[in-house]
């Protein structure tokens, strides 16, 4: 058949619907009969899936002429997606084109949620079509015969390739791409990005380094513009509004209007244990909603979750609360009004969650934005105009990950095992890796095979082995079950099972909130009230609860900084706030606050730099205001209280928000020193962070998950419990005798390497020490906590610096004693 | 930077190692040494540093050459799990101490106990000595002072400012002293102390009293 001839087959389906193709699905269809490679940038709900489905049928239709009689069998493509919960949407969608053709292609789903029995079948017969997740495809990769199995493949389509592209999971992606690219000689690779400010470094990162593939493909855009209306929530009273909090539950009131008013509404939370909070609250208040609201986040059991997204397709719900678990891609028509509460901090999540309501097209989408505190109204204001002015994020891919790639390495050992002559090409081939040395790559193997870089007397190391002609593989069946059991926790935290004493799985839990609990004691998940029984291992076991409140579930993460973008038109909003321009709602409602912190201090102009000092009975409080961002306050408060430190001894708290930070001691801080000594200067950088307590913490912090992807922590799985008798550990022992006796190793130095480089953001650091070396410095000295200062000192996230001797700071200190 | 404390009339040292010396008796009390800890992780594909492995040997010695005690008495989880190479080195360091060696057996301790009586090691469960009763869980029995570990105590403190730090501890309270791991690869447990209880934390080297009385 010739091209031509197949389109027609797709637009003849079109005119079938009564709907009409649009250009950028014209063009990718014809790409990809081409045999190029791309990436397609379109936003959710523009029919992307389209897109990219009707060529890989086409292509099948074209290889075979006899579909309708007689169907080959093997996998034709796999279709990636970052979240099981789009899986289903995708599989509806493309079963009915394929079966509306009579092309006999049958689509299959393999998640983390697949049934074993699921599994096995697919192993004996692959679908046509496989939508899975990175992890999924991972674990293909780790069992035997799979070059087999993809031999037939002619497309991998990955799907919100942006949400993967800033992630470990990317280069997870990257890493399994590589391999196809061998395996799968027919194969095209595609990606589905929304729009973000690097999008042909998104296709660079997805292609690789080979110039032949980077040569044959496309970028093509849908050109479709989501038109987006945000409207804020005012408070009436500002009075009454507060100046901290997270939780935004004072105007819980004045959204019940618009959830009666529209057909489903959905309701975005920052964190999951927001979302139980609003659940709960609307329920509370408004107990008319019974059974008419449903929540939706990601540790809620897989049944609920998806029960709920099946609800809002048949429009039997009218409010769902939500996390970013519903973020992404699924279409969900029937949803006619979206509610942000609190700052999403990035302007792309916004318009993603924006473009989640009312797919009708001329038709704007609206978002309501309900500010937690009187500060985020500024935030509101700076949104609407970064939505009109169209000012977008780049999402910075990882280098160099080595934790993923001795996962990855140990994957392919524990299938069909390796010869690292022939993979190592592949690797230097991908974004990720293609600075790797020789020497790097020699560390990785004997990483695996000697755990460690030399052979000692009589160690007993095992994990992979290898063969007398030079195959990498791994013999011990132990160590391939945990291996697989381990490749789906890169997302990880110790998770518990939340289940009924009578048996029904409720949703899992981090471990630590648990832990905090008494037996007997009541907490609220998943919207129920849950009074804990007893623990057995890795389970929670609850019954309900008759009490009427209990201590709500929190979790940990989540909560996303700042981005520079927003950060910057933050700024800006600021300077028309200093210039007493007041021309937004917002900025009009907050006219009382400003004039407090005007009154008691000032409002920043973009060319000033304001530093607050004042003393409470917590100690000595020094503010400063750079705006952008928490983890640049985070880098810059320990920075700066590293350098003070080096002056005289003294201890510091910090504390930090989006806004600014704080540095807190119990002696009197001179900011006068501070700017006499230079010490906002960029100037050694590096060496200074890397010598401040703080960073040391982060590193730390940072290493938990390269500890567990690299495999050096073994944590179990939450749905199958093992014996893991004697093995367990946690990643802070491990980081204290890599710190001690192997400093140089490769993973404990990427630790430092991500801290800089993805918690620092050394990049937006710099470029506030040198914003700063131009702005005029504004100190001062205030009679007490401003209304600027307020959430900073009182919701700030805490951490400490010191240059004191340990045993004297011990001296100063006291015990925690048993309440 | 040692701390010395007398109980019931006997002196003790204890050390920032975080072993105890009974001077009346020149017995040295160590507990949780998790030996073969690092090998049984390597063993298992968790490649942990092994020379972490023999630091605890070293550790064992130096502390034996400094106290020259007469009785060295592992209060249990002295290995970690199975048997592994980390035994060939111990076997070494019992024929080089010229202490007598005694093992609290802990929940750890699950090699056959005729191999540690072919190194000439006796074995109890526990031991009664002078009314002090020394076991590898903290156990109470009326009119005896217990000496125990099993626990790995640590404590929180709080400074101005909201700083916390953690320290592993010594941990006494009327009847009981519960002694810190002395292996390099073990971890703690954080405990909230009651007023009355004597916390002795090991900071930087030194054996520091943090709690009021």
């Amino acid at each position: 058949m010739k091209q031509a001839e197949l389109i027609s087959i797709a637009e003849n389906w079109f005119h079938s619907k009564d709907w009409k193709s649009f250009p950028f699905q014209q063009k990718t269809w014809k790409a990809f009969l081409d045999g190029k490679h791309g990436l397609l940038n379109a936003p959710t709900g523009s029919g992307k899936t389209y897109a990219l489905w009707f060529p890989i049928v086409l292509q099948y239709l074209k290889e075979n002429p006899n579909y309708k009689t007689k169907h080959t069998k093997g996998i034709k493509a796999i279709w990636i997606t970052p979240l099981r919960a789009l899986s289903v949407e995708i599989q509806q969608a493309a079963q009915r084109v394929a079966d509306d053709l009579g092309t006999g292609l049958t689509v299959g789903i393999r998640t983390g949620d697949t049934s074993q029995s699921d599994r096995a079948k697919q192993k004996r017969e692959m679908p046509d079509l496989l939508i899975t997740t990175p992890e999924s495809l991972m674990l293909l990769l780790a069992s035997k015969g799979y070059d087999k199995t993809f031999k037939t493949l002619t497309a991998i389509v990955v799907d919100e390739w942006h949400e993967l592209l800033g992630s470990k999971r990317g280069v997870q992606m990257e890493l399994a791409l590589s391999r196809l690219k061998t395996v799968s000689p027919k194969l095209r690779i595609w990606g589905i990005s929304a729009t973000i400010g690097n999008l042909e470094e998104a296709q660079d990162v997805l292609l690789g380094m080979d110039p032949e593939f980077r040569k044959n493909s496309v970028l093509i855009k849908s050109g479709q513009k989501s038109r987006i209306e945000v409207r804020s929530i005012i408070p009436k009273k500002m009075e009454t509004f507060p100046w901290r909090g997270h939780l935004g539950l004072h105007l819980l009131e004045e959204i019940i209007p618009i959830i009666k008013a529209s057909k489903t509404t959905l309701i975005f939370t920052n964190t999951r244990g927001q979302c139980e909070i609003w659940f709960q609250k609307i329920l509370e208040k408004h107990p008319e909603f019974a059974g008419e609201i449903a929540m939706h986040h990601g540790s809620i059991g897989k049944d609920t979750r998806l029960w709920v997204e099946q609800a809002i397709r048949n429009e039997s719900l009218t409010a769902v609360v939500a996390t970013s678990s519903l973020d992404l891609g699924v279409d969900f028509a029937p949803v006619e009004t979206v509610i942000q509460i609190g700052g999403p901090k990035g302007v792309a999540k916004f318009l993603q969650r924006a473009g989640r309501s009312n797919h009708r097209p001329g038709e704007p989408s609206v978002i309501y934005f309900l500010p937690t505190h009187a500060l985020e109204l500024l935030e509101a204001s700076a949104l609407k105009r970064a939505v009109k002015d169209e000012v977008v994020e780049d999402r910075i891919p990882y280098l160099l990950s080595f934790d993923v790639l001795i996962q990855y390495l140990v994957s392919l050992a524990v299938g069909n095992g390796f010869f690292p002559k022939e993979i190592f090409p592949e690797i230097k081939n991908t974004f990720c890796f293609q600075g790797i040395t020789e020497e790097q790559w020699n560390w990785c193997l004997n990483f695996i095979t000697l755990g460690s870089q030399s052979l000692k007397a009589y160690d007993e190391y095992k994990k992979v082995e290898v063969t007398p002609d030079g195959l990498f593989k791994v013999e011990s069946r132990q160590i391939a079950m945990m291996h697989r059991l381990s490749i789906g926790t890169i997302v990880s935290d110790s998770m518990m099972l939340v289940k009924y004493v009578s048996g029904g799985f409720i949703g899992t839990i981090e471990e630590w909130f648990i832990s905090k609990l008494k037996i007997g004691d009541s907490f609220v998940f998943a919207g129920r009230t849950l009074e804990l029984v007893r623990l057995r291992q890795m389970q929670a076991q609850v019954r309900k609860s008759t009490k009427k409140s209990g201590k709500i579930a929190s979790f940990l993460g989540g909560r996303l900084p700042l981005s520079s973008q927003m950060s910057k038109i933050l700024r800006e909003e600021m300077q028309s706030e200093a210039d007493h321009k007041r021309n937004t709602p917002e900025l009009k409602a907050l006219s009382d606050i400003f004039d407090r912190q005007e009154r008691e201090s000032i409002v920043p102009g973009e060319n000033e730099f304001l530093i607050e000092t004042f003393k409470t009975r917590d100690g000595y409080h020094s503010l400063f205001y750079p705006f952008e961002g928490r983890f640049v306050h985070e880098a810059m408060s320990s920075l700066l209280a590293y350098r003070i430190s080096l002056l005289s001894p003294i201890s510091f708290s910090l504390a930090y928000n989006d806004y600014g930070f704080e540095l807190l001691s119990d002696q009197f801080l001179d900011i006068q020193t501070v700017l006499d000594n230079n010490l906002f200067s960029a100037e050694y950088l590096y060496q200074d962070l890397q010598k401040s307590l703080n960073y040391t913490e982060l590193a730390r912090r940072k290493f938990r998950d390269i500890a567990v992807i690299s495999g050096m922590v073994f944590q179990g799985y939450p749905n199958k419990v093992i014996k893991t008798k004697h093995l367990q550990s946690n990643s802070q022992l491990l980081f204290d005798v890599f710190r001690d006796y192997e400093p140089d190793n490769l993973l404990y130095l990427q630790a430092y390497r991500e801290t800089f480089e993805h918690q620092l953001e050394e990049g937006r650091l710099r470029q506030v020490l040198e914003r700063i070396t131009f702005q005029n410095i504004i100190w001062k000295q205030c009679e007490k906590a401003t209304p600027f200062s307020f959430p900073i000192i009182t919701d700030g996230l805490r951490a400490k610096l010191s240059s004191e001797k340990l045993a004297d700071r011990i001296k100063k200190m006291t015990l925690l004693l048993e309440k | 930077m040692i701390q010395n404390i007398k109980i019931h009339n006997n002196n003790f040292n204890l050390h920032p190692s975080g072993a105890i010396f009974w001077q009346n008796k020149k017995m040295l009390l160590i507990a949780d040494v998790h030996l073969g800890k690092v090998s049984h992780f390597r063993k298992h594909g968790a490649p942990v540093p092994a020379n972490a492995a023999f630091e605890n040997l070293e550790k064992l010695t130096e502390i034996s050459n400094y106290y020259q005690p007469e009785t060295i008495c592992f209060l249990g989880d002295l290995f970690h799990s199975k048997l592994n190479e980390e035994w060939q080195d111990f076997e070494k360091w019992v024929e080089y101490t010229k202490a007598e060696v005694i093992l609290i057996s802990g929940n750890h301790d699950i090699i056959p106990k005729y191999l540690y009586e072919d190194l000439g090691i006796k074995v109890f469960d526990e031991l009664l000595l002078d009314g002090f009763h020394l076991t590898h869980h903290p156990t109470e029995i009326k009119g005896t002072f217990n000496f125990s570990g099993h626990i790995h105590p640590g404590v929180r403190m709080r400074g101005v400012g909201r700083q916390y730090l953690r320290f592993a501890c010594f941990y006494k309270s009327e009847n009981q002293l519960i002694l810190p791991a002395f292996g390099n690869f073990t971890g703690k447990h954080i405990l909230k102390p009651s007023e009355r209880d004597e916390v002795f934390a090991i900071v930087e080297g030194e054996v520091i009293c943090v709690s009021k009385n």
